[in-house]
């Protein structure tokens, strides 16, 4: 008991459930005092359940053990920047400052939030393949239809925070993150978001989908929604301290000679998606959080009964929610990059563009939100240059596809082809299906017809699957033996591959068709007279073979950690330094540090280097 | 390292930047009353906000050239420290400005009903907190740990009074004049507004209180006080915060 | 080259099929408003759609020929170690692909623009048909007869309707996907929506926007009919509305105006949403404590004026108060209840 008492992260969680009675206790307790109501339809108020939350969360990192050197620190104490992890997987438990620890403490729990938020999906589409209800209410469909949603961008937060981690200290040359003990914090940070997230369940859950649009989102009957709004909230400062870090790290901790533009394709991509995070996230922060207070103190922002202005919260929200789209993709786009050079023995084809481009979308992507609310009721005159500034976002991303089909052309192709190039390939091709139906959604007078229909169902899936999930698998086939010193099983990832792609192209294709045809977004029960009912049971189908493919991958990494291929040295033949050195990765990264003498990518290029290893 | 002023041209300069500062609120002040101009009122806060953000904040240390010790050598890790901690207030930046976009967005042209006498003062000792806390950094830099303590303690008193003048005072009298919480939007952001703020300076306090004590205990030299650094930064960021938030809630607009 | 000549030529053949295809299968609904119009008339919705359709195939291909190309023919030999050509990229053609694709997105967003205006095109003379939204019904009033109400969007073919939206609650969204125009409502304010009926049918407004519990159910019916067939019927209208004398009857108007039949159904098999209305008088209902009541003509007017008092077992708390409704409309309603059997 004690023991497992003494695990970090059950400690934490102990905590957790302490700090949310108190909280709740104490609310109630003064509200009792007042001789107020202290009691409410989900036991106690809301604002007992929010107050729970908030101590709850404070309880988790303080008595997890994150915040330990900090506390030291106020008491005036020096702390080493050394801790020695214990040796054994608990370490995964308990607050690591190693940055390749904290990359697959994040990489585990996005697929762990990945598998819950699927299989929410699955739950969904289920009831969605046949006309009526089956077994799930409407508001029960609701809640697990917005929990998707919110739990799969968590988990793709989550995940590329989890890429980058691991990556671009390695990529860099850096010994670890700049501020390891934040680090260490944005991860456990998001634990308890995800607690938070999913206790939405049980209190009237969510009935608004992902994005909260009050007034519906301020319907006091669900405390359910406050409960979402505080789990992103808090998912929200993860990922901010995240990407604060990350920024700090490039731009200190380069290893001598790794100029700008000698970085490695991946770095760029990440900081062009941790400037979004940083600054962008506060606004969903905002967003949430003002609705929150409406909720609770009667404050009437958004209330038009009290001179509020629904459509200002959808501003807001959007300002972050449409660049975080790009914080999805851009550490993808930037695996694809990375991984097209080595696997095909050819540089990357304009890398100085490349590189650029990804600052392109970034910041043009500041400056489109609006198209989310063309239809909203905003002041007409700005559909029209939301209209442009958003179609422009099409040429950088054109950049990179151009650029890597000139890459693959006259490249060796590696026959048989290995996982890691089949996801890159099927990345490149998804996204492509997501990118083109973007245009159409940008040109105002056809989103007149395609919003809020499954046309955007499909073309955001398509662009999340493109430009997160294949890449994101892709990264592990190619990775994994890096940390780990332990291949994949090649004959799973393939099968793995040629059931999901199929499976997933069906599935998205067939959402745009419905959609285009009059199929709405988020309804429990759809029209009997249009005549979708076979359409829904295909998708439905689909879904569950993505499913059955990603079960395979997780049995693949489950199994190969003890028995896969062992894999100790360069086995893609890279000219990348993390792969000079070998595999698993030693626990202080490079013993002698390097000096970047080339190009990263010059394959091909007879005696030529990246990076060399100083001598002692 | 560029050239290092003495301790007492550095504590100058902090006296002629406050000297502009107060001259410029003034300014203000006195625009709103004969010639409430948006525009004006908000070039007027952008050359306080530089102001504070080069002589007290010292912005340009962003870009400085670490000495060439290497990225292990004390300088280079407090280097890194300061740019994490303006990435930060950048961050932070952006919810500030969130909230000032609502208060445009929904009251437009009008603003609550408050307390002109109570907005100027606290405006004022908010601007004096800085004053004090840009001389404590001043003293420890130069190894003075006695006017570093003099001036945090004053800091931190006058960040007090702001606080009860906002939350203790102007609460209750705006609540007088009909700024209520739930009535309307206008209480709404009322209290979004100066609360929001409010809460960092409350957590400004703390770190003021935990870098005295740690001072008191001898934490602190001339080489290394990052601790006393990042606090008068951050510090300085919250009043940053009031210079827009102050015309925004007090002069801009006309009362309904 | 000779790559390029076989890629460029499977590059149009594989866009020209990839539009054939998709044109072939149909991809819209049938169009019945001037809004929708075709794909041959300019500014219109399905016109920008169908250009928006030959550019994704057309872009596809350029993109995925080429790449499956490479796949296929540019494997590695068995026994070749060796790596590729050393080409690290070429500036002329990346300019040439930022370029292009710049032309073309402002030229599509110009396009974008002037089919905006086409769409929103007023016409002075149009007609205004007010809409109402509310948590889970539409309802439609007539200024210009009389004040009509219809739970049923009731439209001329060929006159533009103005609609005058607004909402009760939440945020609604107004779009029949044959007219193809979506306009959201919001509350606090009125959002307008021009729309020209060209196809006499039926067909239905569909809630676009996620407005709660039963957004899937927020349907109603839309009939176009002639000019002459819609004076008819408005004229019926007006008759029945002044003639509606007995309670019955003003009560089924009333329940119409007041969206009630979003939530609750009228014939014996009930919505999710809430208990049917179908021989709901005088039978005994079940509340959430598990007490009983009858249903008798005071349970009804509380339940209307204040339904959170007594829940309903097996139902959530969700339906509004109607404050709106005076004692002679409760009494009307609760007579057409009655008369629900
Ligand atoms: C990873 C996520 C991601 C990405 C990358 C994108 C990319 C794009 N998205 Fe998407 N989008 C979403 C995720 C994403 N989207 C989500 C989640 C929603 C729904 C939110 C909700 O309501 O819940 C949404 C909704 C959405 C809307 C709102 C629709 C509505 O609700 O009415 C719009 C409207 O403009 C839009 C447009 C675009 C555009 C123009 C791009 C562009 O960036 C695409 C650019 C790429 C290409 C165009 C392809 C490659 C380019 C070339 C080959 C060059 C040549 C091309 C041309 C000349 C056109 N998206
Ligand atoms: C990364 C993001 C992501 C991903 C991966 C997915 C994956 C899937 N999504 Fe999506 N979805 C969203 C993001 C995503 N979704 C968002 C943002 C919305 C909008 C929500 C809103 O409107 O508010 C949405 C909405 C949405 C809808 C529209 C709902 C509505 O409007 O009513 C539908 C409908 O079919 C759907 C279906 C699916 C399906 C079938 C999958 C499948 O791919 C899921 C596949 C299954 C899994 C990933 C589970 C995997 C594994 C197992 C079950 C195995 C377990 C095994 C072991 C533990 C060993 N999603
Ligand atoms: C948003 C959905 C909704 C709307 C709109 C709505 N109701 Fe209801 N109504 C409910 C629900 C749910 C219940 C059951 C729970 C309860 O008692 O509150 C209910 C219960 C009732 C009852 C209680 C008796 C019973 O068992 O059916 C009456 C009577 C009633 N509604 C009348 C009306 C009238 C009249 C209107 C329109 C003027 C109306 N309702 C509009 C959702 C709705
Ligand atoms: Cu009304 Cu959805
Ligand atoms: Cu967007």
């Amino acid at each position: 008991m004690k023991k497992i008492y003494s695990i970090p992260l059950v400690r934490g969680l102990v905590w957790l459930v302490v700090g949310l009675v108190i909280g709740i206790a104490a609310v109630a307790g003064i509200r009792a005092a007042l001789g107020l109501d202290a009691t409410g339809r989900y036991l106690f108020t809301e604002h007992a359940w929010v107050f729970g939350g908030f101590v709850g969360t404070l309880a988790f990192i303080a008595t997890h053990g994150v915040m330990g050197d900090w506390f030291k620190w106020w008491r005036g104490q020096d702390t080493p920047e050394h801790h020695e992890d214990p040796a054994s997987w608990l370490k995964y438990l308990g607050p690591s400052l190693d940055h390749k620890v904290i990359g697959i403490q994040y990489t585990i729990t996005a697929i762990i939030l990945l598998v819950v938020g699927g299989t929410f999906a699955l739950i969904f589409r289920t009831e969605l393949s046949f006309e009526g209800q089956q077994f799930l209410n409407p508001d029960q469909y609701n809640t697990l239809m917005s929990l998707h949603g919110m739990l799969m961008i968590v988990s793709i937060l989550l995940g590329i925070a989890g890429l980058m981690n691991y990556l671009v200290p390695l990529l860099i040359g850096a010994a670890d993150m700049a501020f390891p003990r934040l680090n260490a914090f944005s991860f456990w940070i998001a634990v308890p978001a995800a607690v938070w997230l999913l206790l939405s369940m049980p209190l009237g859950g969510v009935e608004t989908g992902w994005t909260g649009y009050p007034p519906l989102s301020a319907n006091p009957a669900k405390i359910g929604q406050q409960m979402f709004f505080l789990g992103v909230f808090v998912a929200g400062w993860s990922s901010v301290l995240g990407a604060l870090n990350l920024i700090a790290t490039v731009a200190r901790m380069r290893a001598k000679g790794m100029t700008a533009f000698r970085l490695p394709i991946f770095v760029w991509a990440s900081i062009a998606t941790s400037l979004i995070a940083l600054t962008a996230t506060q606004l969903i922060g905002l967003s949430f959080q003002m609705v929150m207070f409406q909720r609770l103190f009667g404050m009437g922002f958004f209330d038009p009964a009290k001179g509020g202005n629904p459509v200002l919260f959808q501003h807001l929200f959007w300002f972050y929610s449409h660049p975080a789209v790009y914080v999805f993709i851009l550490p993808g786009l930037g695996v694809v990059s990375e991984l097209l050079p080595p696997l095909i023995r050819k540089p990357l084809f304009g890398y100085k563009w490349v590189a650029m481009s990804s600052f392109g979308i970034a910041l043009v992507g500041f400056l489109v939100w609006a198209h989310h609310m063309f239809t909203s009721g905003m002041n007409e005159y700005l559909r029209v240059p939301f209209m442009y500034s958003t179609l422009l976002v099409a040429v950088p991303t054109g950049v990179k596809f151009f650029s890597w089909v000139a890459t693959i052309w006259k490249g060796k192709i590696p026959t048989p082809m290995p996982s890691a190039f089949l996801f890159t390939i099927g990345a490149i091709v998804v996204f492509l299906m997501g990118g083109l139906t973007g245009p159409p959604n940008a040109t105002v007078s056809t989103d007149l017809h395609l919003h809020d229909t499954y046309w955007i169902v499909g073309h955001f899936h398509d662009t999340l699957f493109g430009g997160f999930v294949f890449p994101f698998f892709a990264a592990l086939y190619y990775w994994f033996p890096k940390a780990t010193g332990r291949r994949l099983d090649e004959r799973l990832g393939r099968l793995h591959f040629w059931l999901m792609t199929p499976a997933f192209l069906v599935l998205s294709s067939g959402m745009m068709r419905i959609g285009l045809l009059g199929m709405r977004r988020r309804i429990f029960d759809y029209d009997p007279a249009l005549g979708f009912e076979n359409m829904h049971v295909t998708l439905t189908v689909a879904a569950f073979l993505i499913a059955f493919s990603i079960a395979i991958f997780i049995y693949n990494m489950i199994v190969s950690v003890k028995e896969g291929d062992p894999a100790p040295g360069n086995i893609w033949n890279s000219r990348s330094p993390e792969w000079q050195v070998p595999s698993p990765m030693p626990a202080h990264n490079y013993e002698t540090p390097f000096e970047v003498v080339g190009e990263p990518y010059d394959y091909g290029l007879p005696g030529s280097k990246y990076v060399e290893f100083m001598k002692k | 390292m560029t050239h290092t002023p003495d301790k007492k041209s550095a504590l100058n300069q902090g006296v002629v930047v406050f000297i502009y500062l107060a001259v410029l609120t003034a300014l203000e002040f006195a625009l709103a009353l004969f010639l409430p101009n948006v525009v004006l009122l908000g070039v007027v806060a952008l050359v306080k906000a530089a102001l504070v953000a080069y002589y007290y904040m010292h912005i340009y240390k962003l870009n400085r050239e670490d000495s060439g010790e290497g990225h292990d050598s004390l300088a280079y890790k407090i280097g890194t420290n300061r740019l994490g901690l303006w990435l930060f207030l950048l961050s932070d930046s952006f919810v500030f400005g969130g909230l000032l976009i609502s208060r445009f967005n929904l009251l437009g042209m009008t603003r609550p009903h408050l307390n002109q006498y109570l907005g100027f003062g606290v405006t004022a000792i908010l601007l004096i907190s800085s004053f004090f806390m840009n001389r404590a950094e001043t003293s420890i830099a130069h190894g003075d740990k006695k006017g570093f303590q003099t001036g945090i303690i004053i800091t931190m008193l006058l960040g007090l009074g702001f606080v009860v003048g906002v939350v203790g005072l102007e609460w209750q009298l705006a609540k007088i004049e009909e700024v209520i919480v739930n009535k309307d939007v206008v209480g709404g952001i009322f209290y979004m507004m100066t609360g929001m703020h409010a809460f960092h300076v409350l957590t400004g306090l703390i770190f003021l209180f935990l870098v005295w004590r740690n001072g008191r205990r001898g934490y602190f030299t001339a080489e290394n006080h990052w601790g006393v650094e990042a606090a008068a930064v951050y510090w300085h960021f919250v009043d940053v915060v009031w210079i827009f938030f102050y015309p925004a809630l007090y002069l801009i607009g006309s009362t309904p | 080259m000779r790559h390029f000549v076989i890629v460029g030529i499977l590059v149009v053949l594989a866009a020209v099929g990839a539009y054939a295809g998709l044109d072939a299968s149909g991809l819209m609904p049938v169009a019945a408003s001037a809004q929708a119009g075709s794909a041959t008339t300019a500014g219109s919705i399905d016109w920008m759609w169908n250009l928006q359709v030959i550019a994704m195939s057309f872009l596809f291909a350029l993109i995925v020929v080429p790449l499956v190309y490479a796949l296929i023919v540019f494997r590695r030999k068995q026994g070749d170690t060796s790596d590729a050509e050393h080409i690290t990229g070429n500036t002329p053609l990346e300019i040439t692909w930022t370029l292009i694709p710049l032309v073309l997105v402002l030229a599509f967003a110009y396009l974008g623009a002037y089919s905006l205006r086409e769409v929103r095109r007023a016409d002075p003379q149009a007609m205004i048909v007010k809409v109402h939204a509310q948590q889970f019904a539409w309802s439609f009033e007539y200024p210009d007869y009389g004040g009509v109400i219809s739970d049923k969007l009731y439209l001329p073919a060929g006159t533009q309707i103005l609609l005058q939206m607004d909402s009760k609650d939440v945020i609604h969204s107004f779009w029949v996907p044959e007219f193809r125009v979506k306009q959201d409502v919001v509350p606090g304010r009125v959002t307008e929506l021009r729309i020209t009926p060209t196809l006499p049918g039926e067909y239905k407004v569909r809630c676009a926007e996620l407005c709660g519990t039963s957004h899937y159910s927020m349907e109603n019916g839309v009939v176009v009919t002639s000019e002459a067939e819609f004076i008819a019927w408005a004229q019926e209208q007006q008759n029945a509305l002044a003639s509606a004398q007995t309670p019955e009857g003003k009560g089924e108007l009333l329940v119409k105006a007041n969206g009630c039949l979003g939530c609750h159904s009228i014939t014996a098999t009930a919505l999710p949403t809430a208990p049917t209305w179908f021989g709901l008088f005088g039978s005994s209902v079940t509340l959430e404590d598990g007490s009983t009541v009858t249903a008798d003509e005071a349970f009804l007017k509380e339940s209307i004026h204040d339904p959170l008092a007594k829940i309903v077992k097996g139902f959530a708390p969700i339906m509004p108060a109607y404050s709106n409704l005076t004692d002679e409309d409760i009494a009307a309603i609760i007579a057409y209840i009655e008369s629900l059997k």
